[in-house]
């Protein structure tokens, strides 16, 4: 196990190295680049060129990357092409807080409802409510965001007012009682964006625990076990529950492993200032070294996290055997 | 299968406890914020927490977007100005009424060969830290500001006039040998021919006054916290988030009478934030203008809307078939019926241009020189040109932000196919593809706006048309034009040079290098709390002008 | 699966056994009212999307400005649009738009390089498990919709640049420049579509190979392809078939989504992505609705149409 983990980690590097200069030349190969954005409509083109040279837009895309990697090799993940004088690094980091503080908390309310709705369909199955629930949550789970978030909006912030149309102020709001107590309170922000992230996601994780835990409660471990005369209740947690864990885990894991990636479109159309919509900003401007330093990072943490999720696996299911070669 | 069940149940009753915590606790925090938000639309309004910190002189909301730059002397785009003639401030500004009147300079002198300025700073003209502004101040910043190193893309337009600027640019010489500091507070500016137009050039971001030592200094990153001249000084600025700016007390018109001013760059529709009182001014898009031009509607009362020194156009690059053909240009813009076209797809919201000119710009006239709608026309133009019966292929490049191409793009696509029987395929590509493509004058034809820097004809018809102007991005050439244009550069008497730029812009339109489209206009509401406010049709200072009543 | 989880419907004893496999599957399917309902849905949509150029009233592109903004009429089902086209023809170009990038990606090896990959690296383990799980995780450690439309935005005029050059002269000028349109789309999705389902299937795979029966028929000396073919395929089966109704979806979804961000289906072909781009915006929603609903419905009918097919489908083939 250890060994395998060692050599996951061995190979990180080498996947960052693929990651990055992917990124790299693909952005770099379309036409356009931050220089001409930030022009505006006075462009001569010696100036431009200077103006390339002077922040090491010249050269070759190779001699380029070179000069990139060497940067970026002593944690320097360069200066905004766009943003004048602000480096990468500020410039991404509050931003993906925000993306992850609403990202933690929607896969939370995710999994926290998906789950038992899952196991409610599963225990009615071959009734009508179990039908019933999936294909609700699969309704919802089909409408794209693009068309929901505008009717919400109209609806809760247009029409009724009880909401923000968008926008951020953080996680938490101070409301006070006769201005000596203090409550905190979730900040109205919050709901919308909060809303659209979730409510699609119930039907996956709903429809995976309802197949994994029918399929496990009648797989013949599981009847042995009750044949043996095992109290029910063993049986489910001891045998059913680890074994429908297994799919889950997966699943968990790789929206975890998102965290750090915004989304897109409900942060581009609540105007909520995460990563998501940074990174929309950023591709339609170019500024190649923001594009870089976000897609690094969030494959960074994506494959730590995959690394994470295939040794729960392992460790949950001893069946599955790491990185051993079956035919030897 | 009822031991299956059981299981089941055991699950969930294992789960339920997750459910119960989690739907408690959230039920809790929704009905908790539920609450606060049904108390009013006051508390749901920006950010409650620090809304009762609101300075004695009053606070204004507004929208917005983050500058790419605070820097002057690099900033080539409005929005960066925007917040830069805030802040800092130049020798020379314009007024609300769209006159170039002195700032940091009391007053100037023009020698007889108009050749020669010399400005007076004036005496009580001081930093934000107190420091007294300098003739050396003066020059000093529009060295750094043609230095190489600035990179400056703005500084070869608006300084190439002074003598001695190109090769400080070109990194030939020290200094700028055409800017002389006379005493501590006069600064003389020599240039090289008697051009009229450059006092209005002056005003312009790329000459405003910086502290050069604050940004030798740190060369990075001193526009966080500029030491500038301006009415407002920067107090923070959270990129994608909010800007936050606070009046200058030691400013030397006065201190400004709004004390703070919020930007906020994030959180969707402005006028539905501004109708729950979270912003004092909203733009108007095309979705709510029905709505604030009903007079029942409160909001109409608050909607105000005035012109943009800026046209939309369609370019033809005069060297690529099939537009080389001065038949097919005028073809193609005879086939538009672009006042309905306007009016329809814009609701409108702008208006159909005349010329070339935008309104209020000297030397605008209202009659309109543009070629008229005439489908019976087009097509003999059409016929009578080298192409007719074997059109090449046409693409018409335009910037999208978006799925669809412009909604004016299609329809002009449409008449074209129906009138002309040409079918033209649109292009559409982001802002970075398509400069890089112009640059090149690879784009046949392309579908752009010009928005006027200072208040000049010289701004639009000579940078863009002047065959060797590196702006002319058509590749246009008319010796006529040359001519007239490169006389009208150093005519001294107002009238008859602006009679030169009328007769110049009368031959561009015959030739039908670009199609003027339309004149922008700018519709906004704005809170009746706040006073003086005025819709300007360029970026010129403002908020120094506002106060707010509460 | 060896036993079956749903008690055994009365239909099952009175199932014709000669029939082949198919036959038995859509005999179950048919049974099944959500999934005939489902692929009604799917063969409306799709249907109207072939037969646009008959059936539609108008032509996408028709432009009408006096008749613009109009809510839905006898003349025009589904209203107008800003410059007067009719939403309803409109839908039905656009249907035709998704059918052809949804196919394509389909065909051009999501499903087969994903499921082929997804069992070899499963079942192989070892070096080939090592290779593409690596070249997965490079593709999907990427973020995905940025990457698409980097990737678009990128090779999209690239490629254009390259058609019209190649096409000079040639008659078939108008179609290959359609045709250069979409193939951006779905080839940059078809780089990244394959990795999820690979991953999946290899995660079964590696379960099941430490099954009984697996292990039996290795122990009786099956070469890699006969138990691939006949133990591990039929096992994972229902995957691969939820897999086709989730890409086939997927797929749909993410060319509005680049359509939307504007690097997708280039105009004027039409497209859902563009016709709800042009309805977005709670305030546009309040004065014009049918401008977003009638894009936004018919998508979010197909995409739903197709994920309880894809459970029709999962049910039947469980129940075998």
């Amino acid at each position: 196990m250890t060994g395998y983990v060692i050599r996951r980690l061995a190979i990180l590097p080498f996947t960052l190295f693929v990651v990055s200069f992917f990124t790299f030349a693909i952005a770099r190969f379309g036409p356009g680049d931050p220089i001409t954005v930030t022009a505006g409509q006075i462009r001569d083109r010696e100036v431009l060129a200077r103006i390339r040279a002077e922040r090491g837009l010249d050269g070759t895309i190779a001699e380029q990357y070179i000069r990139w990697v060497g940067r970026a090799v002593q944690g320097d993940l360069g200066e905004s092409y766009i943003q004048r004088g602000y480096s990468v690094r500020e410039l991404i980091v509050p931003k993906m807080m925000v993306s992850a503080q609403l990202n933690i908390l929607a896969i939370f309310f995710v999994f926290a409802i998906g789950v038992p709705m899952g196991l409610i369909a599963a225990w009615f199955n071959g009734k009508w409510l179990d039908p019933f629930i999936i294909s609700a949550l699969l309704f919802f789970s089909a409408i794209p965001v693009l068309v929901v978030i505008p009717p919400l909006q109209w609806l809760l912030a247009v029409q009724f007012k009880i909401l923000p149309v968008g926008g951020w102020d953080g996680l938490i709001d101070i409301v006070w009682i006769a201005g000596v107590i203090a409550i905190p309170v979730p900040d109205p922000h919050l709901y919308l964006p909060l809303l659209v992230m979730t409510i699609p996601g119930f039907a996956g994780v709903a429809r995976l625990v309802r197949i994994t835990a029918l399929q496990v409660a009648s797989e013949d471990y599981v009847r042995t076990a009750r044949a043996k005369g095992l109290k029910e209740s063993t049986v489910a947690l001891r045998h059913v529950l680890p074994n429908s864990l297994l799919p889950l885990i997966t699943v968990i894991g790789l929206s975890l492993a998102d965290i750090l990636s915004g989304a897109y479109f409900t942060e581009t159309l609540l105007g909520i200032p995460g990563i998501g919509s940074f990174t929309f900003e950023s591709v339609r401007s170019r500024d190649y070294d923001v594009i870089l330093a976000t897609t690094l990072i969030v494959a960074f943490f994506f494959i730590v996290m995959n690394l994470i999720t295939d040794l729960a696996y392992a460790r949950i299911d001893p069946r599955v055997r790491l990185g051993a070669r079956i035919d030897s | 299968m009822s031991g299956q069940k059981r299981i089941f149940a055991i699950l969930l009753g294992v789960l339920a406890t997750l459910v119960l915590i989690v739907g408690g606790l959230s039920t809790v925090l929704l009905l908790s914020g539920g609450a606060q938000g049904g108390d009013g639309g006051s508390s749901t309004g920006g950010s409650p927490r620090r809304v009762d910190s609101s300075p004695a002189g009053g606070r204004l909301r507004l929208p917005g977007t983050d500058p790419i730059t605070l820097d002057p002397a690099v900033a080539g785009d409005a929005g960066s100005a925007d917040f830069i003639v805030e802040i800092f401030s130049g020798l020379m500004t314009i007024s609300p009424k769209l006159e170039i009147v002195p700032d940091l300079a009391e007053s100037y002198q023009v020698s007889d060969d108009g050749k020669v300025y010399t400005f007076k700073i004036r005496e009580n003209a001081v930093f934000h830290d107190g420091r007294a502004v300098e003739a050396t101040d003066v020059k000093c910043s529009i060295e750094r500001a043609a230095a190489r190193e600035t990179a400056s893309p703005t500084a070869p337009v608006y300084l190439n006039d002074i003598v001695g600027a190109l090769d400080k640019m070109n990194g030939r010489a020290q200094e700028i040998r055409g800017i002389e500091v006379v005493d501590r507070k006069t600064v003389k500016f020599t240039i090289d021919a008697p051009k009229p137009y450059f006092l209005a050039k002056l005003t312009y971001t790329t000459a405003m006054v910086v502290d050069c030592k604050q940004a030798q200094a740190n060369p990075r990153n001193w526009t966080r916290n500029p030491n500038a001249t301006g009415p407002y000084k920067l107090s923070e600025w959270r990129v994608g988030e909010r800007m936050v700016l606070v009046a200058n007390p030691r400013f030397y018109l006065g201190s400004p009478k709004v004390q703070q001013v919020l930007y906020q760059f994030s959180g969707g529709s402005t006028l539905t934030r501004f109708e729950n009182n979270e912003l004092d001014v909203a733009g108007i898009s095309i979705n709510d203008i029905d709505k604030v031009r009903d007079q029942n509607n409160p909001l109409s009362k608050l909607y105000v809307t005035g012109s943009d020194f800026s046209i939309s156009y369609i370019a033809f690059n005069t060297t690529l078939p099939p537009f080389d053909d001065m038949n097919v240009r005028r073809a193609f813009g005879m086939a538009l019926d672009r006042r309905k076209i306007t009016d329809v797809t814009f609701n409108r919201m702008l208006s159909a241009a005349t010329g070339i000119t935008p309104p209020q710009i000297p030397g605008f006239t209202a009659t309109d020189k543009s070629l008229k709608f005439d489908p019976e026309g087009a097509r003999r133009a059409l016929a009578a040109s080298k192409y007719a019966g074997k059109m090449p292929a046409v693409t018409m490049t335009e910037i999208g932000g978006g799925a669809e191409a412009g909604l004016d793009t299609q329809a002009y696509l449409e008449s074209w196919r129906t009138v002309l029987g040409v079918t033209v395929q649109v292009k559409q590509s982001d802002a970075a593809s398509f400069f890089a493509d112009l640059d090149g004058q690879k784009l046949q034809m392309f579908n752009a706006a010009w928005i006027m820097d200072y208040p000049d004809p010289e701004d639009i018809l000579d940078l863009k048309f002047h065959s060797k102007s590196t702006l002319n991005d058509i590749a246009y050439s008319n010796p006529q034009v040359d001519a007239l244009l490169e006389r009208a550069r150093v005519e001294r008497d107002p009238v008859a040079r602006l009679k030169m730029y009328q007769d110049v812009e009368k031959l561009i339109v015959d030739d039908a290098a670009w199609l003027p489209l339309y004149f922008s206009q700018n519709h906004s509401v704005v809170n009746s709390s706040v006073k003086g406010w005025f819709q300007r049709p360029m970026v010129i200072p403002r908020l120094r002008f506002l106060s707010v009543e509460r | 699966m060896t036993t079956t989880v749903t008690p055994a419907s009365p239909a099952a004893a009175t199932l014709p056994r000669q029939r082949g496999p198919v036959a038995q599957f859509w005999y179950r399917l048919r049974r099944k009212k959500l999934a005939m309902i489902s692929l009604v849905v799917i063969a409306v949509i799709y249907g109207g999307g072939i037969t646009a150029p008959v059936v539609a009233p108008y032509t996408y592109n028709e432009q009408n400005l006096e008749n613009a903004l109009q809510p839905m009429s006898s003349e025009h089902w589904f209203g107008t649009d800003r410059l007067g086209r009719d939403m309803f023809s409109r839908t039905l170009y656009s249907a035709r738009t998704t059918l052809v990038v949804s196919v394509a990606v389909l065909v051009s090896g999501s499903l087969i390089i994903g499921n082929g990959l997804g069992l070899l690296a499963g079942y192989r383990g070892g070096w080939v498990d090592n290779a593409v799980m690596r070249v997965g995780e490079v593709l999907s450690a990427l973020p995905g919709l940025p990457m698409l439309i980097l990737v678009n935005a990128a090779l999209g005029p690239r490629v254009l640049e390259f058609v019209q050059w190649a096409q000079q002269g040639t008659p078939l000028a108008g179609v290959a420049r359609d045709f250069a349109s979409y193939m951006t789309v779905f080839m940059a999705l078809s780089l990244f579509f394959w990795v999820g389902t690979a991953r999946l299937i290899r995660s079964q795979v590696l379960q099941l190979r430490e099954r009984d029966f697996v292990t039996a028929a290795r122990a009786l000396g099956g070469s890699t392809s006969h138990i691939l073919w006949k133990h591990l395929l039929p096992n994972i089966a229902f995957l691969v078939v939820l897999q086709i109704s989730g890409t086939l979806g997927g797929v749909a979804g993410s060319e509005i989504a680049l359509t939307w961000f504007g690097v997708g289906v280039q105009p004027p072909t039409p497209s859902f992505g563009a016709m709800i781009y042009e309805g977005s915006g709670a305030r546009n929603f309040q004065t014009h609705p049918h401008l977003l609903l009638v894009p936004g419905l018919t998508v979010s009918a197909l995409l739903f149409a197709f994920v309880l097919l894809g459970d029709a489908i999962n049910d039947v083939i469980r129940d075998r």
